[in-house]
């Protein structure tokens, strides 16, 4: 896993979300560029359940339906401390996201907004229904981008269409760069490389990057990454319908 | 047949010794149809044993003149060798069933192809007798009598000094660490780790660098067989964590073998192995293999912004999606491979 970068392209003006993809993928063929198969990224919001169990009760319940398939991180994160989960039971339920990515099809993401990421294996998504009494999946929620993979020497980008239900919402873009594992030495490079093909659409430094220094870049950044994208993508507003001609 | 260009058969001597062969054949038949006949009719035995002698005797000689004379003819006929510059391997072409013995086909190809290979190989010595690579101390070409007595030889080090140097020069650099082992005998391998840009494996022959390969920070440099090892590995290192013993133990109890042959996954580790190894052709200095060691170290520990230096000619990142991933010798400065010159 090299250090990748996500960004979002904004849709040309008067074009349509297709048609700039198009756009892209045209210039990348002209860089050099081969194409490599197809990605697909999705994700998916669940609410933590408020309880009116008090907080023993709660985590015992949730240990007991655990110690079937359990590994010590799922218990880490889905067991909050007695403290946390009074402050959840006092809040609307807190947000997490199960996400899954094609470039790593045996695993399965979970995460918080600002908490940790968990990297299962696929049976996590049947955990998930066994604990369907606490964490409860917002309606119409699954955001999902797919598209073409490039590689073009040693860096893979791929192009996806972000759809939210059957409307395209919008455009992203991943560049990933193989041999470098950490974040903040390459920014640079990949820097130059993102102008080469997006011009002025060029994004800043992602937030990861300048949270872990010299740490080891990890699939669970890129997962973040996306997730930032996707929350991003949902609140803006549609596309208005007269606007695609 | 009339051969116009094949001037050294003399035709005339050729015909004469044709019918030359066939006197022969007479005169030869002739002694034997005079043995088969046996003695003829006479008065006497003696008369007619005489005359059989002088008849037999008389067909020798004649065997004797022909042979003489086809001899003499055979002489004059002349050797046609132009024609067949092969010799015998010549006679092969005139084999009437090509189809299932291409032999005459395959001789020739085979011939034009040995042609070739000495005429590169020519070009080659050539080429590389203007520079010489030789890395060890021995002269190639003094003969034994005048080479002079005792001459210490760098090739034979005994390996506790090679541990020695090598754990010296681990000592230099803060963000450089070398790993040696010792799984295929006496030529020692080293892993070295820098920083978290990337891994390189050395191949040693006593102190002298033999062949490098340069591979990425999250690359596996171990065999199929050794990633077991590492995974068992990883399971001692939560143990370890919890036990707060010195894993650099462990790492010796677990016996991982290197993969010195398999390139890197990635073209810019690729690019930089090549260059590696000009770097260990280029280092050279016989007499003190410790400080060749020590400028080749010296040389991999500027790859350790290989991401973050821009090319110093050119001032950008990326050409062709490498980065600058050649190191000049003397200065140590980043240039990209086409920017170098």
């Amino acid at each position: 896993m090299g250090v990748t970068c996500v960004s979002q392209m904004p849709v040309a003006e008067g074009k349509s979300v297709q048609q700039t993809v198009e756009l892209l993928t045209r210039k990348l063929e002209m860089l050099g560029a081969e194409k490599q198969g197809t990605f697909c990224v999705d994700c998916e919001t669940y609410h933590t359940a408020a309880s009116t169990l008090g907080s023993q009760g709660w985590s015992a319940m949730v240990r007991s339906q655990l110690t079937a398939t359990s590994t010590s991180q799922v218990q880490v994160i889905l067991l909050p401390q007695p403290s946390q989960v009074a402050g959840i039971i006092g809040q609307t339920g807190k947000l997490m996201y199960v996400m899954h990515n094609s470039e790593y099809p045996l695993s399965c993401f979970a995460l918080f907004e600002n908490g940790p990421c968990l990297i299962a294996d696929t049976n996590f998504d049947v955990l998930m229904v066994k604990l369907k009494g606490f964490f409860q999946s917002a309606k119409a929620s699954k955001i999902e981008t797919r598209g073409t993979r490039y590689q073009y020497c040693d860096f893979l980008v791929k192009v996806g269409t972000v759809t939210m239900g059957p409307s395209a919402r919008g455009i992203s873009v991943e560049v990933e760069y193989g041999p470098c594992v950490v974040a903040s030495d390459c920014w640079s490079l990949l820097l130059e490389f993102l102008q080469s093909f997006l011009g002025s659409h060029t994004p800043g430094a992602p937030a990861v990057f300048g949270n872990r220094h010299d740490a080891v870049y990890g699939p669970a950044d890129t997962m973040v990454q996306y997730m930032e994208l996707f929350n991003k993508i949902r609140k803006q507003q549609q596309v208005p319908v007269a606007g695609i001609r | 047949m009339a051969d116009v260009i094949n001037v050294s058969v003399n035709l005339e001597a050729f015909s004469q010794a044709i019918s030359a062969i066939q006197a022969l054949r007479s005169s030869v038949s002739r002694v034997f149809d005079c043995l088969k006949d046996g003695m003829r009719n006479k008065e006497t035995l003696e008369g007619r044993e005489k005359a059989f002698i002088a008849h037999f005797q008389d067909n020798l000689h004649s065997v004797n003149r022909d042979l003489n004379e086809l001899e003499r003819l055979s002489n004059l006929v002349g050797k046609p060798s132009e024609n067949h510059p092969l010799h015998n391997s010549g006679l092969l072409s005139l084999d009437p069933v090509q189809d299932k013995t291409p032999l005459y086909s395959q001789l020739l190809q085979a011939y034009k192809w040995s042609n070739k290979l000495q005429y590169h190989a020519g070009l080659a010595s050539g080429l590389l007798n203007q520079q010489s690579l030789k890395r060890s101390a021995n002269q190639m070409g003094v003969s034994a009598k005048r080479r002079p007595k005792a001459q210490p030889t760098t090739l034979v080090l005994p390996p506790q000094y090679v541990d020695d140097v090598i754990s010296r020069i681990d000592r230099m650099f803060p963000e450089m660490s070398i790993h040696l082992s010792r799984p295929n005998g006496t030529s020692a391998m080293l892993l070295v780790t820098l920083g978290k840009v990337l891994k390189v494996i050395v191949v040693m022959r006593s102190l002298f660098i033999d062949r490098t390969i340069v591979k990425g920070y999250n690359e596996n440099v171990y065999t199929e067989d050794g990633k077991f090892f590492l995974c068992v590995k990883r399971s001692f290192d939560v143990l370890v964590f919890a036990l707060r013993t010195d894993v650099s133990v462990l790492k010796q109890l677990v016996i991982c073998k290197l993969d010195i042959w398999s390139k890197s996954n990635y073209q810019v580790f690729q690019k930089v192995t090549d260059h590696a190894t000009t770097a260990l052709l280029h280092y050279q200095l016989p007499q003190m293999p410790d400080v060749v060691v020590r400028s080749f170290m010296t040389w991999l520990r500027s790859y350790i912004k290989l991401f973050q230096a821009p090319c110093q000619r050119c001032g950008k990142f990326l050409q062709d999606g490498l980065p600058p991933t050649w190191r000049d010798f003397r200065t140590l400065e980043a240039f990209h491979d086409t920017c170098r010159q």
